[in-house]
């Protein structure tokens, strides 16, 4: 496993999935645009090793954007199925959470370079100009911010974006129903307290999958547990919080509690700039850490697939197979498609009893989970969750326009597109579910309609003597 | 080339004659391109009136066809006393 971002780059370079551009990009739209590019293509990760303005600072895009990537991201081989890439998190996350250690300053990388107090400007880091009409620079893509709870002292890291505004402050949306959210606007707000805060940029790429699950686990144990082995912290220079001793860059400071100030537009992981400029969170900045010769991550997020699309879906989709299984609910699996921009979720279940479709999308809108998703589709244990084919052919197949498609109204992300601007502003969701299983009430035998497929409808002897014939015949295998 | 960009829901946010509080991003070359000022300042939708041109922006990034000018008077601090 790799103990930071330098050590996964050559992974990724090994299994064929990074590529170097040593020719000047520019920080401003250039660099997005090879990463935007890169992501609509699924091709290689590019590590930019000259950018216009910053001599010494690098760029390292899409980090994560595809599954051979998380696959090596997991120490996994490159070409391991979803499933098998599924088994492994499932497996990894279900042992008991290991803590960090703390190492001292002269052991820690990020600590190579240390800027505090007037020194101190946002604008000597790279922060690209990612889409164009953007609001501002985004320094905060692919990265997770830590904060901790003040009575109870849990630590979390999220991934929320961050703009920079000016040399020492930058501006984001801390959702209430986020993790730090909800300790900023439940604890300090009210106390008029600021948050202390570092923001990690460049993360070993387990750490950044933590960031962006949604486990009530605290993430640096959660990363331990993907890890195998504990995460080496560091304390910070000027806040009362440990940061990741091998990441590239850490910038630590306070979140505001009584002013807001404009942020984005951004292009969003939805593939639109849905939620017009507002003001948001305020985060103040009181130094700045960073190894030498450091490496600025960069997520571009617009239409799939993006780190953030794909992970989010991953983990909220085995996030929801672990709760569902726990309920005692037979499912066979879960798989949310990153083509969705995680907003549609595949559930398999073995349909025991009447309304189980139901019970299921009840149970994840329900939970914590389900502010970010809004569409459950429901398959029989027959059908191939991984499967687009199956899956959108039980779909059109199966689901009764009238009894089969069940709406709600729920909590949801102010990012869906679809919203109006009064939906949006209250976080209002609408769900639904499209069960795509056959009544129970039909007779198996004369009502439910037969399956009409090379493995449902012909004997096994005649499968197996066309497969075994199948090159013979002229066909490639 | 403008000088400086603004955000804006319409174009009511820019009354002409009246000395309105903005938060503009500097578009001068270099590494603090993009950088926020929060100023009071009278703005035109005619791109001679003063000095500076100002390209004005939606909410949702899209660029108004024409340019507008501004003159800045002051700058602003919107972070409280306490926090600076």
């Amino acid at each position: 496993m790799y103990k930071d971002n330098r050590e996964f780059m050559k992974a990724l370079e090994a299994a064929g999935e990074l590529v170097t551009i040593d020719q000047e990009v520019d920080w401003d739209m250039e660099a997005g645009a090879i990463v935007r590019k890169v992501c609509e293509d699924k091709a290689p990760s590019p590590l930019m090793n000259k950018i216009k303005d910053y001599p010494g600072h690098r760029y390292l895009g899409a980090p994560l954007a595809n599954y051979r990537k998380l696959a090596i991201a997991m120490g996994m081989d490159p070409d391991s199925s979803i499933p098998e890439i599924a088994a492994e998190y499932l497996e990894r996350t279900n042992r008991e959470p290991v803590k960090p250690v703390i190492v001292e300053k002269d052991q820690a990388p990020c600590k190579e370079n240390i800027i505090t107090g007037d020194d101190v400007d946002l604008f000597t880091l790279p922060a690209p100009m990612v889409h164009e009409g953007d609001g501002g620079r985004y320094l905060a893509t692919w990265h997770f911010v830590v904060t901790k709870d003040p009575d109870k002292q849990e630590v979390n890291w999220g991934m929320y974006r961050q703009m920079v505004y000016n040399s020492k402050i930058m501006t984001g949306p801390l959702f209430p129903f986020s993790g730090g959210g909800q300790v900023f606007h439940g604890k300090y707000v009210p106390r008029g307290e600021a948050m202390p805060f570092a923001t990690v940029i460049g993360p070993d790429p387990l750490g950044a999958i933590a960031g962006s699950a949604p486990t009530a686990i605290p993430e640096p144990e959660y990363t331990g547990q993907l890890l195998g082995k504990p995460v080496e912290l560091v304390k910070c220079e000027t806040v009362d919080l440990e940061v990741p001793a091998n990441a590239e860059i850490i910038i630590e400071g306070y979140i505001l509690p009584d002013v807001s100030i404009e942020e984005g537009p951004f292009g969003e992981y939805t593939g639109y700039r849905t939620s017009p400029r507002d003001t948001r969170t305020v985060y103040q900045v009181t130094a700045i850490t960073h190894r030498n010769d450091p490496i600025t991550t960069i997520s571009n997020m617009g239409v799939p697939t993006d780190e953030g699309q794909l992970l989010r879906s991953f983990t909220l989709g085995l996030e929801m197979d672990r709760m569902l299984r726990n309920q005692g609910i037979p499912i066979t699996g879960v798989y949310m498609l990153p083509e969705s921009t995680h907003h549609l979720v595949v559930v398999g279940v073995k349909p025991l009893y009447t309304n189980i479709a139901a019970q299921i999308a009840q149970t994840v809108f329900g939970s914590s989970l389900g502010m970010w998703f809004h569409m459950v589709v429901v398959v029989d244990d027959k059908t191939d969750i991984y499967n687009f084919n199956e899956v959108l052919h039980a779909l059109s197949t199966r689901c009764h326009p009238v009894n089969g498609i069940h709406v709600w109204q729920g909590v949801g992300t102010p990012l869906y597109p679809f919203l109006s601007a009064a939906e949006r502003k209250k976080s209002v969701g609408p769900k639904v579910l499209f069960d795509c299983t056959f009544p129970l009430d039909w007779d198996p035998l004369s009502e439910v309609p037969r399956l009409v497929s090379f493995k449902t409808v012909y004997p096994q002897e005649i499968q197996d003597k066309v497969l075994a014939n199948w090159e013979k015949y002229g066909f490639t295998k | 080339m403008a000088r400086y960009d603004v955000f804006i829901n319409s174009l009511a946010d820019l009354p002409e004659g009246k000395e309105v509080q903005l938060a503009i991003r500097d578009l001068s070359p270099g590494i603090h391109k993009y950088c926020y000022q929060d100023v009071l300042a009278m703005v035109s939708p005619d791109p001679e009136k003063y000095d500076e041109k100002m390209q004005v922006r939606y909410g949702r990034g899209q660029a108004h066809p024409q340019l507008f000018s501004i003159k800045i008077q002051e700058n602003v601090e919107r972070i409280p006393e306490r926090w600076r």
